[in-house]
C-alpha cells in the first residue's frame, strides 16, 4: 500500500500546490537553518586520527609559570619548550613520537615559469608520517640523523608536487625554499585533517601544511616558527640559541604508545624526567604531565565551543517554530480532506489505512523539505566560507553523511509534525461527511 | 443476512441527548430489495450507518451474516464493510480530483488486490453501467446520472453482497433517476441485497418491502410484489 499512499500524496500535493509550497518552505528554512549549524559542529569534532584513539598521545609538561596555571582546562601549556623537546626525542619508548612546529615560506623550482609562492610548512620530526598515517605516494621520509643536524631534505605534498612537477616523481629534485635548495626525498598523499587535531595551536581549520623539514635544521636556518609561542618569565634572549634554550612554549609534541605497558613505562619516564630538571631549578610547579589521545585532546582544547553547541540548540528550536507552522498547515489541509477520507473509510479503509496515507503524505513532503533544505544548507555554508573568509573551508561543506542526516531530520520533522493531524483525520467519523459532501 | 435486535442510538452533547433509534429491530434476508423511507430527522441515515458499519450503536445487537459486529474491532469492520458492503450516496461521494477509473479502484485497493485483477474487475464494472469510455475522465467531467452510475459502478466492482444507497436519485432528475433505479433492480436481480433510503413513494414501492421509520423506530412494515420474506424481528 505504500506506493498508492505516495502515488496519493503526489496528487494531493499537486492539488494544492501553495499550501503545499507553504509546508515545504517551513520545512526546508527549518532544516536549512538547523543543518547549516549541526554540519559545522559536526565537522568541527569531527575526530581525524580516532582510529588511532589508543595509541596516539599528545604530550604536554606543566613547566609553568609557580604562581599561575596556564589558562587552560588542564591548567599545563600545550606545547613544550624546544630543549625539553630535544630531550624528549631521545627517548626509546613510545613506537614513533614527533616534535614539530608550524613554518612556512616562498617556495620556487629552479629554471621553472612558475612564480615563487608562498607554501605552510611543518618543521618535524621523521617519524611524523608513520605516526599519524601518510602514505607515500613516492620515496619516503628523511634519515633519523636528520632530527638532529642540518639536512636539507624535503617531502612534499601531492598538491605542491603536481603544482611545481606536474605530478612527476620529484624524488632527487630540488626546490628552492626560503632562499636554500632542498632535496625532494619524498611526496606524500594529500592529508588535511579538520580539525587539524595534531596542532590545534595555530587555527583549527587551517589548511595542513604543504612541505614538511627535519627537525634537525633549526640552528642552520634559524627558524622561528609560525603561530602561538607562550612564555610565563623575563627572559633575554638576543641569539637564536638564547630562543632554544628559553622556557618559550612553542613545539607540538606527540607520542605513540602501543601497549599498556609502554604507557606505564612512559608515565614513569615522564616522571623521571621532570623530577630531574625539577633538581636543576626547572618546572617550579607540582609535578604535572598530560597524556591526551585524540578526542581528549580536541575536548580539552574545545574545538566545538559552548557558543556553537548553543547555535544548536537554537538553530533545532527554530526548526520547531517550523514544525509548529507545518503541523498548523498540515491540520488545515488534512481536514479540508475529510470528506475524502470520510468516502474512503465507507470504501473500506481503517483507521489506520487513513492515518498512514496522511502519515505518508507528511513524509513526502518531509523528502521535498529535506531537498530544498540542503540547497538552503549549501547556501548557509558558502555564506559561513565567505564571511570566515578562508578559515572555515574545510569544515564549512557537507558530505554526504549529512545530507543523508539533512533528509532524515527532514522526513523525520514532517512525521512528526503529521502525526497529530493524521491521527485527527484517522478518528474524523465519517459518516457526517459522507451526508454533507 | 442483516439482523438488528433492539438497537438504540443516542447522540449526546452536554446538555442534550438525542435519541436517533429506539428499540430498533430489523432483519433484511438475502437477495432482498428493502426500501426505507420517514420524515427527515426520523433516524434513516442513522440506521444506514449502523448497517453499514460506519457507526456503532449505542446498545443493541447486530448480526451481518449471523456475525455479532459489535464485538470487532475498527480493522474488522473496515475489512467486512469492504467486503461485503457497497455504498450509494445521493451526493454520489466519488473523489473530485480521481480519475473514474481510480475511483472505483479506491475500494479494491482497499482489499489487496493484484494490479491484474482490479483493472478486470474496474472495467467490467464501469462496462455494466455503460461508462467504459470515459474511463480516464474526471467526475466533474460528467453529468449528475453518470456520476451516480460511476459510484454504482465502484460499489459494484467489490463484488458485494449488501448494498446500501441513501437517496440514490434525490439529485438526479426523473429521467436519470429511472435508469439508475432500474440499474439497482437489475443488481438485485444478479442476488445482491438492496437497502435503499428514499424520500420517493413510487421508488419506494419498486422495492420488495418498505420499512417506514418515524422518530427512530420502525412504524411499519409493507410486503411488496415480489419476494417479501422479511419480519420484524
Amino acid at each position: 500500500m505504500i506506493g498508492y499512499y505516495i502515488s496519493l500524496a503526489m496528487r494531493s500535493l499537486r492539488g494544492t500546490p501553495i499550501l503545499s509550497a507553504l509546508m515545504v518552505a517551513a520545512i526546508a528554512v527549518g532544516v536549512g537553518a538547523s543543518m547549516t549549524t549541526l554540519t559545522l559542529n559536526y565537522m568541527m569534532s569531527r575526530n581525524a586520527l580516532a582510529d588511532k584513539d589508543d595509541v596516539l598521545f599528545a604530550v604536554q609538561l606543566d613547566n609553568w609559570d609557580p604562581h599561575k596555571a596556564f589558562h587552560n582546562p588542564s591548567e599545563m601549556p600545550w606545547q613544550l619548550t624546544y630543549k625539553d623537546a630535544i630531550d624528549l626525542l631521545r627517548s626509546d619508548i613510545p613506537s614513533h613520537q614527533v616534535a614539530m612546529h608550524r613554518w612556512g615560506g616562498p617556495i620556487a623550482l629552479e629554471g621553472s615559469e612558475l612564480r615563487p609562492y608562498t607554501v605552510e610548512a611543518r618543521v618535524t620530526s621523521r617519524d611524523f608520517f608513520a605516526l599519524f598515517d601518510i602514505p607515500f605516494i613516492h620515496g619516503g621520509t628523511w634519515p633519523h640523523a636528520a632530527d638532529n643536524n642540518s639536512a636539507y631534505q624535503i617531502v612534499l605534498s601531492q598538491r605542491t608536487n603536481e603544482k611545481l612537477f606536474g605530478g612527476e616523481n620529484s624524488v632527487g629534485r630540488t626546490v628552492n625554499f626560503n632562499g636554500a635548495p632542498f632535496t625532494v626525498v619524498g611526496v606524500i598523499e594529500d592529508w588535511q585533517p579538520s580539525p587539524k587535531v595534531h596542532d590545534l595551536n595555530n587555527g583549527d581549520f587551517l589548511e595542513s601544511a604543504e612541505v614538511f623539514l627535519p627537525f634537525g635544521l633549526h640552528r642552520a636556518l634559524e627558524i622561528y616558527p609560525w603561530g602561538n609561542t607562550n612564555g610565563w618569565k623575563s627572559e633575554d634572549i638576543n641569539s637564536y640559541e638564547d630562543q632554544l634554550g628559553s622556557e618559550y612554549v612553542w613545539i607540538q609534541y606527540w607520542a605513540q604508545l602501543d601497549t599498556p605497558e609502554q604507557m606505564e613505562r612512559y608515565r614513569d619516564y615522564l616522571t623521571g624526567f621532570i623530577r630531574e630538571r625539577k633538581a636543576q631549578g626547572r618546572f617550579p610547579r607540582p609535578l604535572k604531565f598530560g597524556l591526551s589521545n585524540p578526542s581528549e585532546w580536541l575536548a580539552l582544547n574545545e574545538v566545538v565551543d559552548g557558543d556553537d553547541r548553543m547555535l544548536s540548540w537554537l538553530s533545532l528550536a527554530f526548526l520547531l517554530v517550523c514544525l509548529v507552522n507545518a503541523v498548523a498547515l498540515l491540520l488545515a489541509k488534512f481536514l479540508r480532506k475529510a470528506p475524502e477520507a470520510g468516502v474512503r473509510r465507507a470504501l473500506g479503509a481503517s483507521g489506520r489505512s487513513i492515518f498512514s496515507q496522511h502519515l505518508v503524505e507528511s513524509g513526502c513532503i518531509g523528502f521535498a523539505g529535506g531537498l530544498i533544505g540542503i540547497l538552503m544548507t549549501l547556501v548557509g555554508l558558502a555564506l559561513i566560507r565567505q564571511l570566515a573568509m578562508g578559515h572555515m573551508d574545510t569544515v564549512a561543506s557537507m558530505n554526504w553523511l549529512m545530507m543523508l542526516s539533512a533528509i532524515g531530520l527532514a522526513i523525520l520533522s514532517s512525521l512528526l509534525a503529521g502525526l497529530y493531524p493524521a491521527w485527527r483525520i484517522s478518528r474524523t467519523n465519517p459518516s457526517i461527511y459522507l451526508k454533507t459532501q | 443476512m442483516l439482523k438488528m435486535q433492539s438497537i438504540r442510538k443516542s447522540y449526546r452533547t452536554d446538555t442534550i441527548e438525542t435519541h436517533a433509534l429506539r428499540d430498533f429491530s430489523l432483519a433484511v434476508d438475502e437477495g432482498e430489495f428493502v426500501s426505507v423511507t420517514g420524515p427527515s430527522g426520523s433516524g434513516k441515515t442513522t440506521f444506514l450507518n449502523i448497517a453499514g458499519l460506519l457507526e456503532t450503536p449505542t446498545s443493541g445487537q447486530y448480526l451481518l451474516d449471523d456475525e455479532d459486529v459489535g464485538n470487532l474491532n475498527d480493522r474488522d469492520r473496515s475489512r467486512m464493510r469492504n467486503e461485503k458492503i457497497g455504498f450509494i450516496f445521493q451526493g454520489f461521494n466519488l473523489i473530485p480530483d480521481l480519475s473514474l477509473f481510480d475511483n472505483i479502484d479506491v475500494p479494491l485497493r482497499y482489499r489487496g488486490l493484484k494490479g491484474r485483477e482490479r483493472k478486470k474487475r474496474i472495467e467490467k464494472a464501469l462496462e455494466q453501467v455503460g461508462l467504459s469510455a470515459r474511463a480516464k475522465h474526471l467526475p466533474a467531467q460528467l453529468s449528475g446520472g453518470q456520476q451516480q452510475r460511476v459510484a454504482i459502478a465502484r460499489a459494484l466492482a467489490g463484488e458485494p453482497r449488501f448494498l446500501l444507497a441513501d437517496e440514490p436519485t434525490g439529485n438526479l432528475d426523473s429521467l436519470m433517476a429511472r435508469q439508475v433505479m432500474e440499474l439497482l433492480e437489475f443488481i438485485n436481480e444478479w442476488g445482491t441485497t438492496i437497502v435503499m433510503v428514499t424520500h420517493d413513494p413510487d421508488l419506494a414501492r419498486r422495492a420488495h418491502r418498505n420499512i417506514q421509520i418515524v422518530d427512530g423506530q420502525v412504524a411499519d412494515l409493507q410486503h411488496g410484489a415480489a419476494s417479501a420474506t422479511a419480519e420484524i424481528a
